[in-house]
């Protein structure tokens, strides 16, 4: 038996917050670094405060197509130059956003760290923003949309589902932005969307691996420090209607089989309960002795896969579950078998055993997210972003080790209610 | 100069059955890797029991003579491990990742599963029922069907033209004896490859696989070496998926085995051409032209051959375009080869990157086992960088002249053939398949 604590403790020989010197500058922005001499790599993450949260209709997607414009030019580093320059100083680079937050990172050998802070400097300071690499980036990114939603089953029922989960607040757009809206955002919404979202102000970088704390906070300041500070950016508008039933939505679509995604309204991340949801998330649906595993995929055979994805957001996101179901299997037997697990849970609660094994694999989890330096500095970065302190980032074992089977049953009961159930289902249609 | 590579020592013993066991000594992380290869997966497949291969690897761990599936997963998940299982065209895996004071009991539940299955004939026909399922979603996913329709095209009548996955027809006629007569010839200790990586002192981990492994006993395996891969001719063949927006498109041509001398030139010229962000089908299609969100080539070696591929998408209106665009930098490039430029910058990318695919326990375990499968020495690791480095400008052409495709080579796109099939046919004879006909 493992007593609780333990594992925080064990967490804790991983990840040791002791190492990690944090710094604000005087335009606000926030640098945290972590020496760790494992491997002789070091990974260079800068977090932008902004996401598809905070755009509005019109020009919904603009986070998005924004980080492409990031890899388009600068003022010392020009077009193209960003990843050759990168590459050729044998660093990789890639950037993602989401519902909250724009991340860029390099992942590196220490020798190029300078050259790194140099480039991430650049852009931050003097990003050149043409029309012609708008334009092409624009058809980049409508490429983009058709691969991941417009062609793929699960693509087009999460974007209808944000859309029932949300009425008021911008999560019910999504991030890659309507097609629409991506055709019209201009030069000068850009313009607009970096001086605000991109300052400084509402950065934080996080440099994790084969470094010198000192010297490189040295480094980061003597490129920094003189770029100005931008506005308050505006607040997120945050008055989502309560749901008072059920809202389902169809898709027809010449898929082979059928499929349901169904999704509640979670508490922000900042709540406790979060993690007590990612321990029902595990009872429910990762692993093969998982309940809705054994129910719908090995039991009842009604569904191929079915996962669960809760994901954290800083405002009220979306409690996810998935079902893939058989050829021709009856989408309302599959609906039945997945409201009936729930409730189980909600009822009678989940076994102490079926609470340990969750902790367990949530503990793997974290030991392989925490095992790289990409990792940790992302770990850090997400942290601070959606927590508002990246040492939380060392504290998710401690949150797992003390939630009990009465958490899961609350959480599922509070959260999981069948009057606050958003519901997609695809229906196949004339497929060959 | 790039600090070198830390690699702990790698200690290898053949047992007495002539398992071949390999542990690394790993601080950090308090996990610990294992895997167990088999040599032998999907190019096994007899005739008409494509996916056969794959099948065993999935029942296998659905019990054994000594557990039920159910308490297989309970054995695992309750420490907080995932057990994965799976074939390519060359091997059977089984790993898992588990906290490093539970490798005992990991190692008791993976040597039951490959040494003494039970293949509860409940639990084989359930899994045909899934995978058969399963089949049809991937059939959702253009990309997929892209990669399976472009091995068949590319192998031809070759044991690597089927997908491991197999095919909805064979999967459906296998038979409880085809599945414990492919365990029974082929799952012998003489094939196999168990490996431990982790926070685990070598001679402890050694003693455990040595008591989990040293009495699973059966004769040596007697396998025939696969014929070498042929030549293909340029064929362009279209999948026709009448309601999608955008194309899913490969190119490809026979490659070399992984053991081939032309194996790092044929790395740094792949990465020229279409690897990273810089490369030059990037740079084409995305960068200039705004054709696609991505674009990559690479060699895929196997064990008996390889491939050289492409791969990318667009809007189905430029399917051709894409097409032409891509065949147009590979002639470039035979033509060519790399500027020294391009070859310096690609050296110093793949010699970065390579210390970051080695960072985590079971990247090294997952190493350390490719090796050993196809008979590489494990000094490939740390000498890899200088390798790189030594690769000329000329070898580059001369890889690419002699496995590029230029007028060999086929074409896949999947896509609205009543869209897309004319406008291919400047490329080559154009043959259009049902969608359905790629399961």
């Amino acid at each position: 038996m493992v007593a609780p604590g333990m594992a925080a403790r064990a967490a804790h020989r991983v990840l040791d917050l002791d190492l990690v010197r944090a710094h604000t500058l005087r335009n606000g922005m926030r640098v945290r670094l972590m020496p760790e001499r494992s491997a002789p790599t070091v990974s260079f993450y800068t977090f932008f405060q902004v996401g598809s949260r905070n755009e509005q209709l019109g020009t919904t997607g603009i986070s998005h197509l924004f980080e492409h414009m990031m890899f388009n030019g600068a003022e010392k580093y020009g077009p193209k130059e960003f990843d050759r320059v990168l590459e050729a100083r044998g660093g990789h680079s890639n950037a993602y956003t989401s519902n909250d937050v724009t991340a860029y990172y390099e992942d590196f050998t220490g020798e190029a760290l300078e050259t790194v802070v140099d480039l991430e400097s650049d852009r931050m300071r003097a990003l050149r923003l043409t029309q012609e690499t708008l334009d092409q980036e624009r058809e980049v990114v409508k490429e983009e949309r058709r691969l991941r939603t417009e062609n793929s089953v699960f693509g087009l029922m999460e974007e209808q589902l944000e859309a029932l989960v949300f009425q008021a607040h911008p999560y019910r757009w999504p991030v890659i932005g309507w097609m629409e809206d991506i055709e019209r955002i201009t030069r000068e919404d850009c313009e607009r969307f970096f001086r605000t979202y991109y300052a400084p102000s509402n950065a934080a970088v996080y440099a994790v691996g084969d470094l010198d704390p000192d010297a490189t906070f040295d480094l980061v300041e003597r490129h920094y420090a003189s770029i100005p500070p931008g506005p308050v950016p505006a607040p997120v508008p945050q008055g989502e209607p309560p749901q008072r039933g059920e809202r389902r939505a169809a898709i027809r679509y010449p898929s082979q089989a059928p499929a349901v995604l169904c999704g509640w309204r979670g508490p922000a991340a900042r709540s406790p309960d979060s993690a007590a949801l990612d321990v029902l998330q595990v009872c429910l649906a990762v692993g093969e002795a998982s309940r809705l595993r054994r129910r719908l995929v090995q039991q009842d055979e009604l569904a191929v896969s079915v996962s669960i994805s809760w994901g954290w957001r800083i405002d009220p996101g979306v409690f996810l579950a998935f079902a893939e179901l058989a050829p021709g299997a009856r989408t309302d037997l599959a609906e039945a078998a997945l409201y009936q697990e729930i409730a189980k849970v909600a009822a009678r609660a989940v076994a102490v055993t079926e609470v340990k094994r969750a902790q367990a694999l949530l503990r793997s989890s974290v030991l392989h997210e925490l095992a790289t330096h990409h990792g940790v500095a992302h770990a850090l970065g997400q942290a601070e972003a959606l927590l508002g302190d990246w040492r939380e980032a060392g504290r998710s074992l401690e949150h797992y080790a003390s939630v009990t089977p009465r958490d899961v049953r609350r959480v599922a009961a509070e959260y999981l209610d069948p009057s606050r159930r958003c519901v997609v289902v695809l229906e196949p249609e004339g497929a060959r | 100069m790039s600090s070198p590579i830390p690699l702990p020592t790698l200690v290898r013993e053949r047992f007495p059955s002539g398992l071949t066991a390999l542990v690394a000594e790993r601080r950090g992380v308090p996990l610990a890797a294992v895997r167990v290869v088999l040599r032998g997966g999907a190019s096994l497949d007899p005739r008409g029991r494509a996916g056969l291969a794959h099948l065993v690897a999935l029942v296998a761990r659905r019990g054994t003579r000594r557990r039920t599936g159910p308490r297989i997963d309970e054995a695992v998940e309750s420490i907080g491990a995932e057990l994965g299982s799976g074939v390519d065209e060359d091997a059977s895996y089984f790993g898992l990742s588990a906290p490093a004071e539970a490798l005992d009991r990991c190692l008791d539940v993976l040597a039951e599963i490959v040494a003494e299955p039970a293949f509860p004939p409940a639990e084989l026909r359930r899994l045909q029922r899934r995978e058969a399922a399963s089949l049809a979603h991937d059939l959702d996913e253009p990309a997929l069907v892209a990669d399976r329709a472009m091995l068949s095209a590319a192998y031809g009548r070759h044991p690597y033209a089927h997908p491991p996955e197999g095919r909805v027809r064979d999967l459906r006629a296998i038979r409880r004896p085809d599945v414990t007569g492919f365990h029974a010839r082929h799952y012998r200790p003489d094939q196999v490859i168990a490996i431990v990586v982790g926070a685990v002192r070598a001679e402890v981990a050694l003693a455990r696989l040595r008591r989990r492994f040293g009495r699973w006993r059966a004769a040596p395996s007697k396998v025939a070496a696969l014929p070498p891969t042929e030549p293909v001719r340029r064929a362009v063949v279209v999948v026709d998926k009448p309601d999608v927006t955008q194309s899913q498109v490969r190119i490809a041509s026979p490659g070399f085995p992984r053991k081939s001398p032309d194996y790092f030139p044929g790395v740094v010229a792949s990465a020229v051409l279409g690897g990273g962000f810089t490369s030059r089908l990037m740079e084409a299609i995305r960068v200039n032209r705004g054709l696609s969100y991505g674009v990559r080539s690479r060699f895929a070696p196997s064990g008996a051959g390889g491939l050289f591929l492409v791969s990318s998408f667009t809007k189905t209106e430029t399917t051709a375009e894409l097409v032409q665009v891509a065949l147009d930098e590979i002639a470039r490039f035979r033509e060519e080869g790399p500027t020294a430029e391009e070859l310096e910058r690609m050296q110093a990318y793949l010699c970065g990157l390579y210390p970051l695919s080695l960072e985590t326990h079971e990247q090294l375990a997952e190493k350390l086992t490719d090796l050993e499968l196809y008979g590489i020495p494990e000094e490939e690791i740390v000498e890899f960088r200088d390798r790189i480095r030594a690769v000329t400008r000329e070898e580059c052409r001369e890889v690419a002249q002699r496995y590029f495709p230029g007028d060999r080579g086929v074409v896949v796109a999947v896509g609205p053939a009543r869209t897309i099939a004319r406008s291919l046919e400047k490329f080559g004879k154009v043959t259009v398949v049902p969608a359905r006909r790629v399961l």
